[in-house]
């Protein structure tokens, strides 16, 4: 068979190998590199668990029928739609407006504690919407203090009639959330802006344009990314929420879902949730389109820091600006919360029943992120070490349940337990795993981000000195992201001691986190039940901060 | 028998059209540093990488030390085919010391002895306890360097080893890097885009371009006698004039007049060729046949490079690249005339 090669390089026979065909063809696919079995099994098996409570709920929808179709079509979706919506536009636009100019000013201004605040403007992130809601409701609410000192107050009263201020509504739901969502608008311009390079601004002076000049050609056109990066983040959180919208009594399509599946109206459920993925979908698609149009670049060797500049007279205004936001974002919720704490733990209520709700939590989030950093590992180290199309449509599918609300996961874990895994369903386990399929993303993210500081070398190294694969993952790969998986555990932690409507829909009966305790008590205005609950869940919330500003 | 053999290879990436690496045939006998040399994108790095196993080609043969470790049916992954790796950017575990490192893929019993013995050989005894950061590039390299050697390894593969190192740490390294591989007898494929790393350390050059082999062969005669103009202006700065062999098959007719070679490729008489002065060999001679004008010049302490423009006979001028010695005092304007040696005159094919 070898005298085609010729007598010389006898030495050189190799022998045939059936299959070589599809064997070739699959290391072709994996650009020379396959992954093991082990691992490649590992990973879809994730992807799967990520991505088919959310199939199901695809199917369920398709499955519904003509006629409530049409009925929802008719009588709810459109009113739906505008609500959710306009809700969006308004925070978004809100937000964009507060996080830009803050992140502006702390960062490019003399405005007096600039360092100070950098800090504290991002404080509003531990404050779960919901929470800073329960706030509100009780300061301007329907009995809250304001009201009453403003019906105690003859002045008031003739001068500008009844009390003014409705907090359940539209105007009430978007400072709520504007208020505890603009750090993330907030973060990403100020990170963007400390990164700029002064060289640009001063080379536009030297071509002759003044300073508000450089703000509107050099400095906004250049944030441009940050500001749409944090706008699509604001919008996919307006359309998520779920816990502020409906203590606030405002009705988008996560509220809608949830009263659907209440009343046990499942299909009518699916469909809502359809429309509601197509508009996630939909603005994230509208991300992509940005991103691949605006790519700056900036020259790192030349980077010098930006110049500040000097406010003069509009010292004291901006500074007034900067801790009215602060006041109400920050100082107002969390001195109501401790003063109802205050009175409630005066009148007994750390209790063994909430301890019991504080221990449930701990439980659940802590099997979550456990779950959370063993699964994302495995995605990870496919997705940055053997790049090919299936480990991108892994990852892609175990980013699925971050991108959609909470309440769309739980209607698909709601379908896949009650019709196949009904032994399962009703426990506390079930609901570990929904906050797994909500939260992994941010492991994913926390491991990405430390595997791509380890060189790819490293792993061609350890394995030209004769280590498998697998021993290179764990001698070589595992030690190295190893702080970073931790970080991403504990974020997935306090996320999950945040999540409410998963947990709401999917708990097994009398199985009650200190999110769902704060719902409960809020709705029933038992105040200084719900506070102590709150207060603990932000400061649980305060233990990941500092990594979660690092990354910005 | 060859330490590297590859026979035929080609390599074409996914979801790319042009061949990164195409019908390319190498043989690097025991012992020998070869370098393959190409600008980025030759098809040199996809080369090494298909020695160490971390690539599959699509055709051809790879063998290490007289055994396939990869053709059409047979792929041997890279922790069993023993080739050592120097990576561009060292590749240091950052969570080991330096004493880790080297032994992380040592198995035998004499692991601390052959440790020792490895850090002795590169010169870093005493700095065991050090981790990566804690080294200068040169350190790092070193460490590297003794990473893929303490297994003893068939060969070693070194991925542009010198890149990232400064002038000074880059000549020295060269130096202690050649040494360091020939006192362990080992064979050595060094990648680089640099034609002074590859003069300086190889016994053979293998010039690559668009991935395949432009010219094999000694570093003297890869620069003084290159087999075309590729490579005759990739290795070093030279002249290119066009030409036809003369009769006798000894010189080389152009407009510049005949000029004398020593080695012509096996060029017969007549053949249209490209001819190559470096400029070492266009020497300063009173009343020399090539005369011309001094259009610039740089001054660069060992020498001054200038710009000649030369007349030729049909009233044309040419610019020739120069070097003249750095005591000479020239303006521009002046008129100087040369003489060619013929012993860095290389002929070209053209093709």
């Amino acid at each position: 068979m070898n005298d085609m090669t010729g007598p010389h390089n006898q030495h050189l026979v190799t022998v045939g190998e059936p299959f070589s065909f599809l064997r070739r063809k699959w290391y072709k696919l994996w650009r020379d590199t396959p992954p093991g079995p082990v691992l490649l099994i590992l990973g879809l098996a994730v992807a799967s668990i990520m991505s088919i409570p959310i199939l199901y709920v695809i199917w369920r929808s398709l499955l519904a029928g003509h006629a409530r179709w049409l009925r929802l079509l008719d009588q709810r979706i459109p009113q739906l739609l505008w609500n959710t919506l306009s809700l969006a536009a308004a925070v978004t636009a809100a937000t964009l407006v507060l996080g830009v100019s803050l992140a502006w000013l702390v960062i490019r201004t003399d405005v007096p504690g600039r360092a100070l605040w950098r800090w504290l403007l991002a404080l509003p992130l531990v404050i779960p919407p919901y929470v800073g809601a329960v706030s509100y409701i009780i300061v301007l609410g329907r009995s809250g203090w304001a009201r009453n000192a403003w019906i105690n107050s003859s002045w008031l009263m003739d001068r500008f009639g009844p009390y003014p201020v409705h907090i359940h509504s539209f105007w009430g739901v978007s400072f709520v959330l504007a208020m505890f969502t603009f750090p993330y608008v907030y973060l990403i311009t100020s990170a963007s802006l400390r990164k700029m390079n002064r060289n640009f601004e001063e080379a536009a002076r030297s071509l002759g344009l003044n300073g508000a000049g450089v703000f509107w050609k050099i400095t906004l056109p250049s944030l441009r990314p940050a500001i749409g990066a944090g706008a699509i983040l604001v919008s996919l959180y307006v359309l998520s929420d779920f816990g502020a919208i409906t203590m606030l009594r405002y009705v988008t399509f996560t509220a809608a879902i949830y009263f659907q599946r209440v009343a046990l109206d499942t299909a009518g459920a699916a469909i809502l949730s359809l429309v509601l993925m197509a508009l996630t979908v939909a603005i994230l698609w509208l991300e992509s389109l940005t991103r691949r149009r605006s790519r700056y670049h900036q020259t790192a060797n030349s980077y010098r820091e930006p110049s500040v500049l000097p406010l003069g007279r509009w010292k004291p205004l901006a500074l007034v600006y900067v801790v009215l936001v602060f006041l109400f974002s920050v100082v107002l919720p969390a001195s109501v919360l401790v003063f109802w704490s205050h009175t409630g733990i005066r009148m007994g209520a750390l209790d063994g029943r909430f301890w019991r709700f504080a221990f449930n939590s701990l439980k659940v989030s802590g099997i979550a992120a456990m779950l959370c950093m063993l699964l994302a590992m495995p995605v990870i180290y496919l997705k940055t070490r053997y790049p090919s199309v299936i480990s991108t449509a892994i990852e892609k599918l175990c980013y699925a349940g971050y991108a959609l609300p909470g309440v769309i996961v739980a209607l698909g874990f709601i379908f896949v337990f009650n019709n196949h895994l009904s032994a399962l369903y009703g426990t506390f386990y079930v609901v570990a795993l929904a906050l797994v399929v909500r939260f992994l993303p941010q492991a994913l993210q926390a491991g990405d981000a430390a595997l791509s500081l380890v060189s790819p070398g490293i792993d061609e190294a350890a394995r030209g000195l004769g280590y498998p694969p697998w021993k290179v993952l764990l001698t070589v790969v595992l030690p190295n992201v190893l702080p970073g998986v931790l970080a991403g555990g504990s974020l997935v932690f306090v996320s999950s001691m945040k999540e409410l409507p998963a947990t709401l829909l999917l708990r097994p009966p009398g199985f009650d986190t200190l999110a769902v305790r704060v719902y409960y008590e809020a709705s029933e205005a038992i105040y200084h039940l719900a506070a102590p609950a709150a207060l603990l869940i932000i400061l649980v919330s305060v233990i990941p901060l500092r990594y979660m500003l690092s990354r910005y | 028998m060859y330490d590297i053999e590859l026979r035929s290879v080609s390599k074409t990436y996914a979801g790319t059209r042009t061949r990164a690496v195409q019908d390319l045939s190498l043989a690097v006998e025991k012992g020998d540093i070869v370098t393959l040399l190409g600008p980025s994108g030759c098809g040199k790095t996809t080369t090494l990488r298909l020695i160490a196993g971390f690539e599959w080609a699509d055709k051809g043969i790879v063998a290490l030390g007289g055994r396939v470790v990869g053709d059409a049916n047979t792929w041997v992954p890279p922790e069993k085919r023993g080739a050592g790796m120097v990576f561009q950017d060292y590749a240091l575990f950052p969570h080991l010391n330096v004493f880790n490192n080297v032994g992380f893929g040592y198995k035998g019993k004499d692991r601390l002895q052959r440790i020792m013995e490895v850090l002795e050989l590169v010169d870093l005894r005493g700095y065991e306890k050090r981790y990566p950061h804690q080294l200068s590039g040169g350190q790092q390299q070193r460490v590297a360097l003794a990473r893929a050697l303490a297994r003893r390894p068939v060969v070693v593969l070194l991925d542009e080893p010198f890149s990232n190192l400064d002038a000074d740490m880059r000549t020295h390294m060269r130096a202690e890097i050649k040494r360091i591989i020939k006192e362990t007898r080992t064979t050595a494929v060094f990648v680089s885009h640099d034609q002074k790393d590859a003069l300086a350390i190889s016994d053979r050059i293998v010039v690559m371009r668009d991935g395949a082999i432009q010219q094999t062969g000694t570093p003297r005669e890869i620069y003084q006698f290159s087999a075309n103009r590729f490579v005759a202006t990739f290795v070093g700065t030279t002249n290119i004039l066009e030409g036809k062999m003369a009769p006798g098959g000894q010189s080389v007719v152009t407009d510049l007049g005949e000029i004398p070679c020593t080695h012509t490729h096996g060029l017969t008489t007549h053949q249209e060729v490209f001819i190559s002065i470096r400029p070492d060999s266009l020497e300063r001679a009173y009343d020399g046949p090539i005369k011309g004008r001094v259009k610039e010049y740089t001054y660069t302490g060992k020498a001054i490079d200038a710009t000649i423009e030369a007349q030729l006979p049909n009233a044309k001028t040419k610019d020739l690249l120069v070097h003249l010695h750095p005591e000479e005092v020239v303006q521009v304007g002046d008129v100087l005339s040369f003489t060619v040696l013929p012993n860095f005159v290389a002929v070209l094919r053209r093709d």
